[in-house]
């Protein structure tokens, strides 16, 4: 059963703008660990934003869990979100606050204004909290402050924070662009064991085939918004991933 | 400075340097004018050099002013730390009015744009063009004499700079992290709580702290037109022609201030 | 818990959030927190202490604002418009422009000076003038302006003169510590160059500092332009001149429709200078 299904998604940043998503469709399974590959500008950003309509998408249909997104209002997107969790290729973290308030803040969709002004979390999301810090391996960093983590540090507390949500879908935005080769590998493997163990399927941009290929059992390939490739990783051959890269080659 | 695509030739470009000599030689020409037409007005028609007498008179009228009011000081107290209360409330007050200010003031976050913007921007401009002494005198008149005038000239004034300041400060944040907040389905006020807040809030704290500074400067003279404090001291002095009493109060003042340039240099120093 | 989801029936998944394992934390830290809430505390109490030594009437506070809009409607307006557009009137605004520009032009004369001698890294002798100079300029800065118009009244006697002296010396205080932080970075390589050739110090500034700090001087000097202006609308309160004599004259006599008037008149010029030194602001990062 597919659990996300996109279809016929055109997306364009402004009316008399060029089309940026040109019609793009797939469907994303219970178990799936989708990589979206494809050149710079292909559009990829895009295409995850307009999942959680972080980016509103110009026409098509969106439909997760048999709910249309697209038809959902201001207050049903937000309860909608907080199902998604979002991991950023800039961590995006609140750098002034501490780790574990990053991490708490995973929860700000089901909390109301009084409490998030005073930052009271119920004791269940602390000990939430406090578990998946303990699990991503940050238990000794709980009270610093998220800008004094290294870079691969911090997407471990991005990434808690998104399991914070008790998410049914993944968004990941190329989270390992801003590491190291060594430290994306972990930080992707660290990401592929929680995710398989809470059957939680994920939708991720990335830049390097290698790593997509190692990782993940789908592959979508993009280019300048279109669709070149859709299928499981071992079919991507030579010939596909030249059809995707041609602009660059050119 | 032509970007023709013909090349110029050594004519041209002697004639673009005289051109642009000319050009600079008549700004310097109308400014020296200018200079001489307003010493004319001011310094040559206006000023009557009878009254003022010779080089020696002026000095004879400066040396009033040396000594110091010895029996004045224990009076002083007490206007002092009103000035310096005044100064202090004053920034609280003003920073609580100056908070809907910044936000309708700042491009990215402004409720409605076509309306709310310009309105923080007239407010931001009223606030910064008025004098606090025309301030004080508007309070005065509405809320009688005594520092509760002072206090809110006071806030009134430093609504202008602090809300500019802090509305560019909300325009230049970082978006990601309200990007992050949004994407897990936060609320406008939790974006502006977690996604906001909390990188605008040392900033706009450092634009207080630099204020106030001012404001004790500025706290000091709203005596003049009834608004309590030390400005009340001096011109009961400057009335009573009792000039080492003018110098103590100028001295006070000065006191004050360094007292607040020094709390505001470390309290910055802790923000950071 | 498995029921969060709102309207949407999603499927939750939370295998993690229930290992059984009991973790310790609290947002309060022993010596930090407490000392934080302590300061914070200690603020709260200096304002209230305040608010009750100052003899703030609180209960009072709501119905004055109230007062206000009706002072405002009862008294103010409607504003006496045919004051302002009165010839003496006109000319005050012109004393005032005037007053103005001279008080701004020689303070920034003399700031170049004392920015020059109070800056580390260029001062002629940092021993000796470098901290004269700071002096100077911090005295300049302290007192206000009006108490500078008062002082100069007092010795020179009503007029223009002492509004342009004591605009004068409000410039200075303005520009001066701008000036000198201005020099204090720039690059040392081309000072050291004129050093090395052995200039004096004099050379030092005129080809080493000057050229490198020009068009940020200009800056500030349009700035202090600025600001002079707005200073410059009520010296004459204390008759230093200008429309502040204006404004005190009405005051005193209660007209208040032509306050309300004059103070229009104080709002639009400055509004006008601000475009004016926007313009001119702009120009000159062009012509950097
Ligand atoms: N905010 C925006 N406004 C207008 N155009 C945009 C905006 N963001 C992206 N674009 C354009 O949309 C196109 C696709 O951008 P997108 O960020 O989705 O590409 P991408 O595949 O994620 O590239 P990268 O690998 O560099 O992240 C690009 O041509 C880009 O110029
Ligand atoms: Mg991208």
């Amino acid at each position: 059963m597919a659990i996300l299904e996109v279809s016929e998604l055109r997306s364009r940043y402004s009316s008399r703008g060029p089309e940026i998503l040109k019609g793009i469709s797939f469907e994303v399974e219970e178990d799936d660990f989708f990589a979206i590959i494809g050149p710079s500008g292909a559009g990829k950003s895009t295409l995850i934003r307009c999942i959680n309509r972080l980016i509103e998408p110009t026409s098509g249909s969106i439909n997760l869990h048999g709910i249309d997104v697209l038809s959902l209002n201001a207050t049903e997107l937000r309860k909608m979100r907080r199902h998604i969790g979002m991991i950023f290729q800039e961590f995006n973290l609140i750098d002034r606050m501490s780790v574990m308030d990053n991490v708490l803040s995973g929860r700000l969709g089901y909390v109301g204004a009084i409490r998030s002004i005073f930052r009271t979390f119920n004791n269940h999301d602390i000990q939430r909290a406090l578990e998946l810090l303990e699990r991503v391996g940050l238990q000794d960093h709980v009270d610093k402050r998220a800008d004094q983590l290294s870079g691969g540090q911090r997407q471990r507390v991005g990434i808690a924070r998104a399991l914070m949500q008790e998410p049914n879908l993944l968004l990941l935005d190329e989270p390992t662009s801003a590491l190291d080769p060594k430290i994306s590998r972990e930080v992707m493997q660290l990401i592929r064991t929680i995710a398989t163990e809470l059957k939680v399927p994920v939708l991720c941009n990335i830049h390097d085939v290698q790593l997509a290929k190692e990782f993940c059992n789908k592959i979508i390939g993009l280019q300048d918004g279109i669709k070149m490739f859709d299928g499981p990783t071992p079919s991507l051959d030579q010939s596909s991933l030249d059809e995707i890269y041609s602009m660059e080659v050119l | 400075m032509q970007t023709s695509s013909v090349p110029l030739t050594v004519d041209d470009i002697v004639r673009l340097r005289r051109k642009k000599q000319t050009v600079q030689f008549g700004f310097y020409f109308i400014l020296f004018i200018l200079v001489l037409w307003s010493i004319q007005a001011t310094v040559i028609d206006d000023t009557d050099w009878e009254r003022i007498g010779s080089l020696a008179d002026i000095g004879k009228s400066v040396s009033h002013f040396i000594g110091i009011d010895f029996a004045l000081i224990p009076n002083l107290l007490g206007p002092t730390i009103e000035t310096f209360m005044i100064a202090c409330i004053g920034t609280i007050l003003g920073l609580i009015i100056c908070l809907p200010a910044m936000w309708f003031g700042a491009l990215n976050v402004t409720p409605y744009k076509p309306i709310t913007y310009p309105l923080a921007r007239i407010a931001m401009t009223l606030s910064r063009s008025i004098h606090e002494i025309v301030w004080a005198l508007i309070f005065v008149s509405a809320v009688g004499l005594g520092a509760f005038a002072g206090i809110l000239a006071i806030a009134v004034r430093s609504l202008g700079f602090i809300a500019k300041m802090s509305a560019e400060a909300i325009e230049n944040i970082d978006p990601k992290p309200v990007e992050a907040i949004r994407a897990m389905g936060g609320s406008n006020l939790q974006v502006m709580l977690y996604g906001i807040m909390p990188q605008v809030l040392p900033v706009i704290l450092g634009i207080v702290i630099f204020e106030w500074e001012i404001n004790i400067r500025r706290s000091a003279i709203l005596g003049l037109v009834g608004a309590g404090g030390l400005g009340l001291v001096f011109f009961r002095q400057m009335n009573t022609f009792n000039y080492p009493g003018v110098t103590t109060v100028i001295l006070a003042i000065f006191g004050l201030i360094v007292v607040g340039e020094i709390t505001s240099h470390y309290s910055r120093k802790a923000l950071n | 818990m498995a029921n969060k989801t709102g309207e949407h029936n999603l499927p939750v998944h939370s295998s993690v959030g229930g290992d059984g394992v009991h973790r310790e934390w609290s947002r309060f830290k022993f010596p930090r927190s407490l000392i934080n809430y302590g300061i914070l505390l200690g603020i709260l109490l200096f304002f209230s202490y305040s608010v009750y030594y100052l003899n703030i009437p609180l209960e009072r506070i709501m119905g004055m604002f109230g007062r206000l809009g009706d002072l405002m409607a009862d008294r103010y307006f409607p504003p006496d418009m045919d004051y302002i557009v009165d010839l003496g009137y006109l000319d005050a605004i012109i004393e005032t422009i005037q007053m103005a520009y001279l008080g701004s032009l020689f303070g920034l004369l003399i700031s170049i000076v004392l920015g020059w001698f109070a800056a580390h890294n260029v001062s002629p002798s940092p021993k000796y003038i470098y901290p004269i100079a700071r002096l100077l300029t911090m005295g300049c800065r302290s007192v206000h302006e009006m108490i500078w118009a008062i002082l100069f009244v007092t010795i020179l006697g009503f007029g223009l003169l002492p509004g342009v002296l004591a605009l004068t010396m409000f410039s200075i205080g303005f520009s001066g510590k701008l000036f000198a932080e201005e020099i204090e970075s720039i690059q040392m390589g081309q000072v050291e160059a004129i050093r090395a050739m052995g200039g004096n110090h004099l050379q030092v500034f005129v080809y080493g500092v000057f050229p490198q700090v020009r068009v940020a001087f200009t800056g500030i000097a349009i700035y202090t332009w600025d600001v002079a202006f707005r200073a410059a609308t009520v010296v004459g309160f204390v008759g230093a001149g200008g429309m502040g004599w204006y404004l005190k004259r009405n005051v005193m006599q209660i007209e208040t429709e032509r306050v309300a008037a004059i103070l229009i008149s104080i709002v639009g010029l400055v509004v006008i200078s601000e475009f004016v030194s926007a313009w001119a602001r702009i120009r000159v990062s062009k012509a950097k």
